[in-house]
């Protein structure tokens, strides 16, 4: 029965694997269209090698093809990724589509394709080593889900400048999924070729490119199995609608056209979205036996960081200027100011997202530079939280949290893929560093709420515990207590203080300028982007300068009454003003 | 994870059964589809199901309509002779080679006798092959491309290849205007345009006529100025194209905006009414070469003309033509065996010979072409007339 089928059904393997060369862009948050040219240019090359008999006398010609077609796929993503990689949304659409349209006319010119006339193959491929060749591909995307390669890809797509401060290599990653994409399409259009007997470069055009995206969406892009339910769907259809009696002509594409109108719709997640997602499928780990074994932190009072003459500035607007600043491991301290004083350009100076445009910095040993990338901070033990909170927000709470394990991680993909143990126990260890920080938070029984439904505070929280799971040497935290009432911000002074307790260094930027004298070990205030006084926090609470920054009057009042009064002033600047 | 993945492939097997046990149910029984007498006595009992499809939607529906009419034509014409009766089952392919592959696999499983289309060239040297694997005859309408029945021993045709066609074209000019030197051009981005082009090259070098300039240009171009102030500047007796019609009225048009009135020859792409209706005056002087006139007065396709502008709005194309022909050569084989058995009939359509059609006496060579006088037209007074 199925043999009678058997071109719909390879067909349906087929259009599932193009959809996953589409799924593994999307997975990173790309749009490439360039895959339909990928695919045409394996098919059309992998003629020139395939030999009509077995290689060696038992080597199929078809493998030969797919290893052949795949590697093309992977070079010329490569080639084309180097220029493109660094665009993003509608520009990497159009410039890769534009690449898919310049390999059709190339080949099309060319004489030993034939030129539109097309090209011969012979039969190699059929239903079962097309199912074969997809339920691997399946496979291999099921396997990435949990390794570190998958959370790095998950992080992209959800929220790139996060991704980097995690010590993701953000570019590096893109290009692995464009690369990825590459092999599968190259994968596709040999297996086209050589099923459908026949090709020309007009095949590959927009239209199929078109038609693998829609499968993709279709089917989803949250679960490996997405674009098998997107292409069953799509090429279920019409066979369908035959078999119903629908007549031949425009009711037909219609009918199409609306259900997938239907599906878009109210399934924005795509058919996969229809399967029940088991929200436990991560259990927290907290076996403490479990915990991986982590490098020590720097010895008490070694320099982490040391800035020295530091300056940013926009054209004519010095947003910081000339500021000294040296941090001990071990040591917390703040950054107080008033709004637009330049703290978070300082701490984005330190933690590698913007260079700076004067002075000296050295940070765990990297000196600031404008070749320094965040990810390369974070790989040395720099992990922050940001002003305005820059969580994966479709993730789940623990899974945002594994992302920040990223640093101490190795990659468990081929281990994966076919089961080992060893695999298994290092994702078990992480998960046990995980769930540690989210206990230590106070977030372990969300643990599977998605990060975008949590209330404010508790992003906050999250936030520092993505930071924590990446064992850092440096924790950043920009305004962590926005948004957190007085026992909140008492629970998050106290937590900060058990931090630096066990060796981490902490510079913190708050308002809430009570909870900072309880918390810090120094503070440097900053105003109009210079250091207006630096030191224990009882002398600058007494600082007439600071208390004229931030009262806007002459004080002459003692310390007692300035600590009340700046915490009263605090109360109302801590809104989230600069939340935006 | 693992139990996701078993809930998914269960939903998505259960589908491809459900799917597959529909189809199969349609699949028709073993009814002798063969009857007593042979030719105009022929009677069969049971109905002789014929399967077609066509480009209705997509790049090919301009085509395809007129094919799906012409067949629906032929078929209630054929019935109304008594004694053999056709089932006919049109279905779209979309012009999508993979929906194609699909459909004849289909049409194969439901038992069709023979099956008629694809209408694209490309699309047939994916589908053909499947025919001709599963011992089911196909016979296509529209497949003018070199390849086609050298796939198989069940593939035939009855639309004159370019080889066959544009020979018959370049004598004709050369003999009425004396050509010795012309300039080509052709997009080179379609396959019949480019089989096309292969055909005038070979032609023009077998009249000895001399290529002075090769234009390509893409089958979506709409304007060829720049081209031809190229043409302009050479010392050419006439301008070879070949194009599709999208191609043809344009560049008709505007070669004589800017002054080119040599005389313009063309491939099948220009048999059209449209070249007349959009070029108007500027297509005067064109010459066509094409397997079928509709001024032709063979009485056969005077009763067709007649028959389908009565049937359908608008008078027919050639590739009407040839779908109506094609079943009136399917309807010659069957009654010459009297056997709608597709054994039979690929037999008997091995020896159609000088069959009177709308295209005239038709015959299937050794090759399973088509071959019957081919007309070469030139474009006089708003239409198409012989070209003496």
């Amino acid at each position: 029965m199925m043999f009678e089928y058997s071109a719909l059904v390879t067909l349906i393997a087929l259009t599932a694997i193009l959809a996953y060369s589409f799924y593994a862009v999307l997975l990173a948050g790309q749009l490439s269209l360039a895959q339909i040219g990928l695919a045409s240019l394996a098919a059309f090359t992998s003629a020139l090698v395939v030999p009509a008999e077995p290689l060696f006398g038992f080597i199929p010609p078809l493998v030969i093809g797919i290893v052949f077609g795949m590697s093309v796929g992977m070079i010329a993503a490569f080639i084309l990724g180097l220029p493109v990689i660094r665009l993003r949304g509608v520009f990497l659409a159009i410039a890769t589509l534009a690449f898919a349209e310049m390999v059709r006319i190339f080949l099309i010119n060319q004489t030993w394709t034939n030129g539109a006339q097309g090209m011969s193959f012979p039969k190699l491929v059929g239903p079962v080593s097309a199912w074969l060749v997809l339920i691997l591909v399946a496979y291999w995307f099921w396997r990435l889900a949990g390794s570190r390669l998958g959370r790095a890809f998950d992080a992209i797509r959800e929220d790139e400048l996060a991704a980097g401060s995690m010590g993701i290599n953000v570019a590096r990653y893109r290009m692995a999924s464009f690369v990825i994409a590459g092999a599968i399409s190259g994968l596709y259009g040999v297996l086209l070729a050589y099923f459908s007997r026949f090709a020309d470069p007009n095949g590959f055009s927009f239209v199929a490119a078109v038609d693998g995206l829609v499968t993709a969406v279709v089917g989803g892009v949250t679960l490996f199995i997405g674009p098998i339910l997107g292409s069953v769907f799509l090429s279920v259809l019409p066979e369908l609608q035959r078999t119903l009696g629908i007549d031949a002509g425009w009711i037909r594409p219609m009918i199409s056209g609306v259900l997938l109108l239907v599906v878009i719709l109210f399934l924005p997640g795509g058919l996969s979205s229809l399967i029940p997602r088991r929200k436990s499928a991560l259990k927290l780990e907290t076996d403490p036996a479990l915990m991986p074994a982590l490098a020590p932190l720097p010895e008490r009072g070694t320099e982490i960081v040391r800035l020295q003459g530091l300056g940013k500035h926009y054209g004519g607007v010095h947003a910081v200027r000339e500021v000294d600043l040296h941090l001990e491991a071990g040591e917390i301290l703040g950054l107080i100011g008033p709004n637009g004083a330049g703290k978070t350009t300082l701490v984005n100076m330190v933690t590698g997202l913007i260079p700076p445009s004067s002075g000296t910095g050295t940070v765990l040993g990297n000196t600031l530079t404008v070749r320094t990338r965040a990810h390369r901070l974070a790989k040395s033990g720099v992990a922050r939280t940001f002003q305005q909170i820059k969580l994966f927000n479709r993730l789940s709470a623990l899974e945002n949290v594994l992302v920040g394990g990223y640093r101490i991680g190795k990659d468990t993909l081929l281990r994966r893929l076919i089961f080992l143990p060893s695999a298994r126990r290092h994702e078990r260890e992480l998960l046990a560093m995980a769930s540690t920080q989210l206990a230590r938070v106070g977030l372990a029984d969300k643990a599977a709420t998605s990060a975008g439904d949590l209330s404010y505070g508790d992003q906050r929280r999250l936030e520092i515990a993505r930071a924590l799971a990446a064992h850092p040497t440096l924790l950043v935290l920009d305004e962590p207590a926005a948004g957190m009432n007085h026992v909140e911000a008492a629970g998050l002074s106290e937590l900060i203080r058990s931090l630096a307790g066990d060796g981490i260094t902490v510079l913190v930027i708050e308002h809430n300028v009570r909870m900072m004298l309880q918390t810090c070990d120094r503070i440097i205030v900053l105003n109009f982007g210079e250091v207006i006084a630096s030191g224990e926090p009882a002398d600058v609470a007494r600082n007439p300068q600071v208390l004229e920054a931030y009262l806007g009057s002459d004080a002459d009042d003692d310390a007692p009454h300035g600590e009340q009064g700046t915490g009263r002033h605090a109360a109302t600047t801590a809104e989230p003003e600069e939340q935006r | 994870m693992g139990r996701k993945f078993l809930s998914a492939t269960a939903c998505g097997s259960a589908l491809l059964l459900a799917l597959t046990a529909c189809g199969s149910s349609s699949e028709s029984e073993d009814v002798a589809l063969t009857g007593s007498g042979t030719g105009a006595e022929c009677t069969i009992d049971a109905e002789v199901p014929i399967a077609a499809t066509f480009g209705l939607t997509g790049a090919a529906a301009q085509y395809g309509q007129g094919q799906k009419n012409a067949l629906g034509l032929a078929v209630k014409n054929l019935n109304k002779a008594g004694g053999v009766t056709y089932d006919l089952t049109v279905e779209d392919s979309q012009t999508d080679p993979q929906q194609a592959i699909q459909l004849f696999e289909g049409f194969i499983n439901d038992g069709a006798s023979i099956i008629v289309g694809p209408t694209l060239s490309n699309t047939a040297k994916q589908t053909d092959p499947v025919a001709q694997e599963n011992q089911t005859p196909v016979m296509g309408v529209s497949n003018t491309a070199s390849g086609i029945t050298e796939i198989g021993d069940y593939i035939f045709r009855v639309s004159l290849t370019e080889e066959a066609v544009i020979p018959q074209t370049v004598e004709a000019a050369k003999e009425s205007l004396g050509l010795e030197k012309v300039v080509v051009m052709y997009s080179n981005d379609d396959a019949f345009t480019e089989s096309g082009y292969q055909a005038f090259v070979a032609a023009l070098e077998e009249n000895n006529v001399e290529i002075v300039e090769t234009l390509t240009f893409s089958k979506s171009d709409t304007d060829f100025r720049a081209l031809l102030d190229q043409v302009k500047g050479t010392d050419a007796d006439a301008i070879v194209v070949s194009g599709l019609i999208e191609a043809a009225v344009p560049l008709v048009t505007q070669a004589r905006d800017i002054g080119i009135d040599l005389p313009i020859i063309g491939g099948n792409g220009f048999n059209s009414p449209a070249l007349i209706e959009s070029a108007g005056k500027a297509a005067e002087g064109v010459i066509v070469g094409a397997a079928w006139n509709s001024a032709s007065d063979n009485p056969q396709n005077t009763k067709f003309l007649e028959d389908y502008t009565a049937a359908y709005d608008g008078q027919p194309d050639q590739f009407a033509a040839q779908a109506y022909a094609g079943m009136q050569v399917i309807d010659h084989a069957v009654r010459a065996g009297c056997s709608g058995e597709r054994e039979d009939i690929k037999k008997n359509l091995g020896n159609i010979e000088d069959v009177p059609t709308v295209l005239g006496e038709v015959t299937l060579n050794e090759n399973r072409d088509a071959e019957h006088e081919a007309l070469v037209q030139v474009v006089e007074n708003g239409k198409f007339t012989i070209l003496d």
